[in-house]
Formats: C-alpha cells, structure tokens, sequence
C-alpha cells in the first residue's frame, strides 16, 4: 500500500491523526497532514484506509491497496 | 416518486416525541427516500436530507451546492438566523477558495497535538469544578455546576478570553442558536460578541499572553495577512462553538450515564471505554439541529428526486447518525459499535475544526464525573429536566443531580 496526501485539500480536521498516528501528522505551522510514512505495512493498512474513508476533504489517496493481504 | 405540493410540505421544525430521540418524522421519512420536502418560516420550500449517503454526497459536492450563508437563497429555520447568516463574515459561512485561506489561520492551533497537550489542564479544571460541587453539597444543577463552566475555562484557557466574562458569552452563543429570539436580539447580541473580541485583540495586541488569539495575532494579523475585524468575526465564532456545543454534550453524556447503571459501572471499572462512549454519544445526541445547510446551485436529481436550483438544504446529522442502513438498532447506545462514521463534527470542508477539543474536553469531564461523583443521580424526575426543545442546539437546560 502506497499512501499519497493531497496538502491543497487539507483542512486540518486531524481525522488522520487520530486514527493513524504512526502514518500521518500535522505540520506545526500550518496544521495540514504531513505524511510519516508512505509505506504502510499490513498490520496499519485497514487504519490507513479508515482514515481515507474519514478524511472529511478527501485528501487521501491510497494505491497499490490489496484489503485482502 | 411523489413529491408533496408546497402547501402540504410540513413546516420546519418538528417537534421530538422522545427526549432521546430526533423527531418521529425524519425515521418516517428516512424509510422512504434521502429527502423529505419541508416548508420553511417564510413559506418557502426546502429539503432535509435525512440519509448518511447523501449528506456526505451533498457536503463533498462544493460545485452543486454552496455553503456560503451570504447567498440570497441560504436557508434558515428562524428569520432572526436569516439576519446573522447575511452577517456572517467568518469562514463557516464561505465557499473556497475564501474558506480555506481564512481556516487555514487557524489550524495549527486546533491540531490533534495541541489537544492533546491540554489535555492534563483539562483534567485539572474538571477537578476543580467537582471540588466546589461536593464542597457545596447536593443538591445541584449539573447544568450550571459543571456543563457550563467546564468549556468556558477550557477556552479562557486555549483562546485567552477571560473567564469573568463567560456568561457573557454563553449569553450570545444562545441569542443566535435559539429558535423564539427576535432577530433584532439575534443581530444584536452577534454583533456585541464580534465588538467584544475586536477589543480583546487591541488588548492581546497591547499584552501578548500564550493563548491562540495572541499567536494569530503575532503570526498572521501583524504581517497583515490577516486584518482584526476579521479576526474578530472568527473569533466570536469559534467563542459561540467552544461554549454551546460541549456544553450540551457534557449535560446531555451526563444524563445518559445517569440513566444506564450498567454501562456506568461498565465505564468505571474500564476507564479505557470512555473513548468509545463519547463517540457514541455523540452520535447518538448530535446536538446540532439544523445544519449544515446548502443552497443548489444547479437543478441536481437525487435518489429520484429534483432538487431546483435556489433551493436550500438542511443536512439532519441526527438523523444521519440514526440511518439505519450503516448504524444497526441505531436508537439504543452500544459503546461496541463501529461509530467512526458519525457525522456529529459534519462532514467536506467545513467538518468541525474544534471537534478534537471537544473530544478530549468529553472524555475527562466523563472519567471525572465517573471516578469522584460514582452515587450521581437525578435529583427530580425525568419529567423535570428542561430539554432544549426551543434551541437550534440540542440538549438539556437543567439537570438537578444529588449524589
């Protein structure tokens, strides 16, 4: 699973932080989603895929995503 | 698929049969399609959207609907909020590319760390409002004790404006989310909090102090990105939504706890599962009534229905959060649910950027409540409590508890 994060759409709501801390933070200045790492392993995919399913402006994109492995 | 003539539209709002409940009428109408057909206090129709699917369609669709309150059509459930949505100049009531330009000033300072940080702060102002109930003795209004003072200090101490002046506040979050002011009290009371943070910036500006407004003043208002009417206006917003909407979910938590022994004792003896019975209670009370509104800016069909341009929509979260399609039994509290899906913060660009706060403000305020008043109980029956039938922000304006 490869995570891209789209800043230009960020609101800043901290969905993601909440729900996939080890993957996504928030920038100190500015608040919007910076990403840890863009390689989530298997055991943190299905957080990483709620918190693409939360993110309330869709600034989340997950390729490569196999929900099965 | 029918739709009702104009005429027969019933009127906005409707009245709750159960306390705990939204109104019987949107479970009706939910059961039958994403939309039901309403008639506003001036006449004119308009549409509650009652299903999780659509609302969430709807609040990401910002080129068919636009959520900007200064727009001619934006729908209102009183005509006193009609003449504080025209004056809305904070950005809840923009459209992008405004929207983000002015939230993004804000961001940082609500970031899931921040709030987390202040977290033990949290727990020391809770501790001290129990210290002076139980020093006062029972009985008490819970309302006024604790569900009150509890977010006021929680934002004199994140937002920097004094506590002495909390009722003050409180007293203008209300004029504007009730459904029986006078528009003339609405634009009054809107405008008293908007000139009592303009002279909270001029005094922040003078003595800077370590709180949000005096870091958006040094970082945005000082290079000029930002000018202090605006600041003003967003800052009487975020004061109107850091004080009501806690409030009504620590009264509203307060009494659901009360009224289920075993979930209490379930929450006491694992503290662990506070986090997950505040995410149910807050989908089960979404104390926001009757936002987010949109207004069509095309004629756009929905589930069979066409929704004409210039007409406005109301998003019912608590109805939302009650579909049964993604919330089994949705009527009873089970802290064992998949919640995540709630739509009490809202949901696109303008989703709730205080909702962390209010998280961790529910989460403390519940374990303290949990661990030092565990005999809390209502002191009068349920038939007393005064719930908030007559607000556009749900909860209970009164709680006598004994312990």
């Amino acid at each position: 699973m490869k995570v891209l994060i789209d800043r230009a759409r960020c609101v800043g709501a901290g969905q993601c932080v909440r729900v996939a801390p080890e993957v996504f933070d928030q920038d100190e200045k500015d608040g919007l989603v910076v990403l840890i790492d863009a390689q989530a392993g298997a055991e943190i995919a299905p957080f990483v895929r709620k918190a693409a399913q939360l993110c309330p402006a869709q600034a989340i994109l997950i390729v490569g995503d196999n929900p099965r492995v | 698929m029918q739709i009702a003539p104009e005429s027969h539209a019933p009127k906005l709002p409707f009245a709750r049969t159960c306390p705990f409940d939204p109104p019987p009428q949107y479970a009706v109408a939910r059961a039958l399609g994403p939309l039901l057909a309403v008639t506003l206090w001036n006449g004119k129709r308009a549409w509650v959207v009652m299903r999780h699917a659509e609302i969430r369609a709807i609040l990401m669709d910002e080129r068919r609907f636009s959520g900007r309150m200064g727009h001619p059509d934006f729908p209102s459930v009183t005509a006193a909020r009609v003449a504080v949505d025209r004056n809305e100049r904070a950005f809840v009531g923009m459209d992008n590319p405004l929207h983000d330009r002015y939230r993004r000033f804000f961001t940082r300072e609500f970031s899931v760390r921040r709030m987390q940080a202040l977290i033990p702060q949290m727990q020391v102002l809770a501790d001290g409002l129990i210290d002076e109930l139980l020093a006062e003795g029972p009985p008490a209004d819970l309302v006024a004790t604790l569900a009150v003072k509890y977010p006021s200090l929680v934002m004199a101490e994140l937002f920097g404006s004094p506590y002495a002046d909390h009722l003050f506040i409180i007293g203008c979050a209300v004029a504007r989310h009730g459904l029986t002011q006078s528009t003339a009290e609405a634009e009054t009371k809107a405008r008293e909090l908007a000139a009592y943070v303009r002279r909270l910036i001029d005094s922040k500006e003078e003595n800077p102090a370590d709180d949000m407004l005096s870091r958006v003043i040094a970082l945005h208002v000082k290079p000029g990105d930002l000018s202090r009417d605006d600041l003003a206006e967003i800052g009487a917003m975020i004061l109107r939504a850091g004080h009501d909407t806690t409030t009504n979910m620590i009264g509203m938590g307060s009494l659901l706890l009360m009224r289920d022994a075993v979930l209490r004792a379930r929450l006491t003896a694992e503290p662990k599962l506070i986090e997950a019975a505040v995410e149910e209670f807050l989908r089960f009370v979404a104390p926001v009534q009757f936002s987010p509104r949109r207004v069509a800016l095309e004629d756009v069909e929905i589930a069979g229905v066409t929704v004409k341009k210039g007409e406005g929509l109301f998003m019912s979260l608590p109805s939302a959060n009650r579909d049964e399609r993604l919330f089994a039994c949705p009527d009873r509290i089970d802290i064992e649910r998949d919640t995540s899906q709630h739509l009490t913060f809202g949901y696109g660009i303008h989703q709730c950027l205080g909702q962390m706060l209010a998280r961790y403000e529910l989460q403390v305020m519940i374990a303290a409540i949990l661990k030092r008043l565990p005999s809390l109980r209502l002191a009068v029956p349920l038939e007393e409590i005064r719930f908030k039938d007559d607000m556009q922000i749900y909860g209970v304006h009164n709680l006598p508890v004994t312990w």
